[in-house]
């Protein structure tokens, strides 16, 4: 969870001409997701995911496309947007590196892992590197505690890591220019 | 003291290769051919002959009992749903939208169990939902996935495709319209529903709030889900090895699952059935295994058949007992048996998800609080101030213990603010807390001379009175 200070009155919301949630999402949704749901407010975390997923955040405006497409106010959106951990509310990097630091990743090598990726990219945990590329982030319980320690590059899970050889994995994931959004 | 068992092989692990019964590199995921070539959906066949009622009836039998952490009665839970009429010649009434929350949220620390189900044999979890739909007459189920199982997720979508292919699930009816022991086919529908990173959508009422859209702030109980649950409907909460229970206990019958396991020592409600215990830290071979409940935690981590031994041949130190919410077990608790007794047994909370993570004699008990402090306070959803406060000043307090700037009087008052907040105080609306303050509690009690050591003695201010005013 996260509590995060609401920009007051005095806000400007950057805007663009271009809507985030295109036409092609929102028929995707209405078919697909919608249905599934006895409110349009059920289908929030599925449209925020959409969103997140293409664009790595979640724009002030596309949450304004939001409550409109749902039927919902802004603010019922920012409050759950601003929730959950996923959703990003400010640009990240093009990738995003997520390091265990629960109980088992920790008592198994994780603060070694995380201080060799850090004097690798240069940033601190919560940093982006300069050129847009990583994100550094540690995170709570992976769900794979036997394979400690573990970290996520994007949706990959990354497991029995030691220093060298995740490196190399940031390495891969560079040279992979591929969108890494989720 | 190795725990006596019948088992020849994995009843929830039957197709996912497992220690002690195979080698787990032949994993892979199972699809819908082969779950049906391998005795799949023989259970929920027979589920379908009878009559909904003589289903929950048959699970309740069984005494299973619910493997998300808290250990209530799963065929009990069923039965707080409202009542159904039934006319004369046997036809029931409409019982309505009611809906199925499989809870997939597995993020409590240290626990791994779910994920290996859903990794490999997602059609078990599927036609456990299928049986627990049609004992509850609900026609909508939603998997509640964590947002951080991508993969998993992704199991679980195309092992619905298929499903929805194959006809289990969809409008002409479970199983492709197969009629039922209600006199007709039922339908139900399944949905995949990704949260996004926060622990306490694991809680049964946050699950809820977050399948609405909402973040996910637990709910005041009562009214209980059962009643007034997801969109203000009857529903039910599943944890997703509990509904993967199913099948084999209706195949296999009640009185088959009450051979596994073990009756209460101290006069509770049995602990029946196996059960998934992934275990992590400092052992030779960490992993999920499939056990009889009742295994004792020295079996576990010391038999060449689960654990191997202690990493580097170290001494056991200490375990988390199931989930960090649960608490330690000291180093004279190695013994502890792990069935459903072990919170009155050993002074843990309970089982939990019987997930233990193990540390030798190396471990830094403080930076394991500390550690365990952290993670509340991050995770405390804010809804209720001595949770929200008190997780934040726990984690302080551990901090300046293992930073050395602690005096012993900040040891009570931690252990003060750990007993005065949670919904067993009755200071919060979930029991979050609670994890919190007995994981705290416990690791200081049983290992109250590690925090002595790492605190300044505390300095007692003593009134006195000096020069002419002394005399009085």
């Amino acid at each position: 969870m996260a509590w995060i200070t609401k920009n007051s009155g005095g806000m400007k919301i950057e805007t663009r001409q271009e809507p985030y949630l295109t036409p092609a999402m929102r028929d995707t949704l209405s078919r697909n997701i919608l249905p599934r749901y006895e409110t349009k407010h059920g289908a929030l975390l599925p449209t925020l995911h959409t969103i997140q997923h293409e664009y790595g955040w979640i724009p002030h405006q596309a949450m304004m496309e939001i409550a409109a497409f749902l039927d919902i106010a802004p603010s019922q959106v920012v409050d759950t947007a601003s929730f959950y951990e996923e959703y990003w509310l400010r640009p990240k990097g093009r990738h995003t590196i997520s390091v265990c630091r629960s109980l088992a990743c920790e008592f198994c090598g994780q603060p070694e892992l995380t201080e060799a990726i850090k004097k690798k990219l240069g940033i601190d945990v919560g940093e982006t590197t300069e050129d847009g590329e990583f994100t550094l982030i540690e995170v709570e319980c992976l769900g794979s505690c036997d394979s400690a320690p573990v970290a996520l590059i994007d949706e990959s899970l990354h497991e029995w890591l030691k220093p060298d050889n995740f490196l190399a994995k940031i390495d891969e994931a560079r040279k992979h220019g591929a969108h890494g959004h989720h | 003291m190795p725990h006596p068992s019948n088992l020849t092989q994995g009843i929830l692990t039957k197709r996912i290769p497992c220690w002690p019964f195979a080698d787990p590199k032949g994993r892979h995921i199972v699809g819908w051919d082969e779950y049906t070539a391998t005795g799949g959906h023989v259970g929920l066949r027979k589920a379908l002959a009878l009559k909904p009622d003589e289903v929950t009836e048959e699970v309740k039998k069984s005494q299973l009992r619910g493997r998300g952490g808290a250990g209530f009665p799963c065929g009990l839970k069923w039965t707080f749903l409202p009542k159904v009429t039934i006319d004369a010649s046997g036809k029931e009434s409409n019982a309505g939208q009611r809906y199925l929350a499989v809870n997939a949220d597995e993020s409590e620390p240290c626990t791994f169990k779910d994920r290996l189900l859903m990794d490999f044999d997602p059609h078990l979890l599927l036609e456990g939902i299928a049986i627990c739909c049609y004992a509850c007459r609900i026609p909508t189920a939603y998997i509640f996935i964590r947002g951080e199982y991508h993969h998993q997720a992704k199991v679980l979508e195309k092992a619905l495709a298929e499903a929805y292919a194959k006809g289990l699930f969809g409008k002409q009816g479970l199983l492709g319209g197969s009629m039922t022991g209600k006199g007709e086919s039922f339908a139900v529908d399944c949905y995949v529903h990704r949260g996004a990173g926060a622990y306490i959508c694991g809680e049964e009422t946050g699950l809820l709030e977050a399948l609405e859209g909402k973040r996910g702030w637990p709910r005041i109980k009562p009214p209980f889900p059962a009643i007034k649950g997801l969109f203000g409907k009857p529903t039910i909460i599943n944890n997703v090895e509990t509904l993967s229970h199913l099948p084999s206990i209706i195949e296999n019958g009640a009185d088959w699952f009450c051979k596994q396991g073990v009756t209460s020592t101290i006069g509770g409600p049995p602990s029946f059935g196996t059960k998934l215990m992934g275990v992590s830290g400092h052992v030779n071979r960490p992993g999920v295994y499939e056990c009889e409940l009742g295994i004792p935690l020295r079996t576990l981590v010391e038999s060449k058949d689960y654990c191997q031994g202690m990493r580097g041949g170290k001494k056991f130190k200490g375990a988390i007992a199931g989930g960090i919410s649960m608490g330690v077990l000291g180093p004279d608790q190695f013994d502890a048996e792990m069935d459903f007794d072990i919170g009155r047994k050993y002074n843990v909370l309970g089982l939990g998800t019987a997930c233990p993570t193990v540390f030798d004699e190396d471990t830094d008990m403080v930076a394991v609080a500390r550690n365990i402090a952290r993670f509340f306070k991050h995770e405390s959803c804010g809804q209720c101030t001595p949770c929200r406060e008190g997780s934040g000043w726990l984690y302080q307090l551990m901090s300046r213990i293992e930073g050395g700037e602690a005096k012993t009087k900040d040891l009570d008052l931690a252990l003060e603010v750990a007993t005065s907040m949670g919904s067993m105080p009755g200071t919060t609306i979930c029991g979050l807390a609670d994890g919190n303050n007995w994981a705290i509690r416990t690791i200081i009690n049983k290992f109250r001379d590690e925090f002595e050591k790492r605190v300044k003695p505390t300095f007692v201010p003593v009134k006195m009175t000096v020069g002419a005013g002394a005399r009085g």
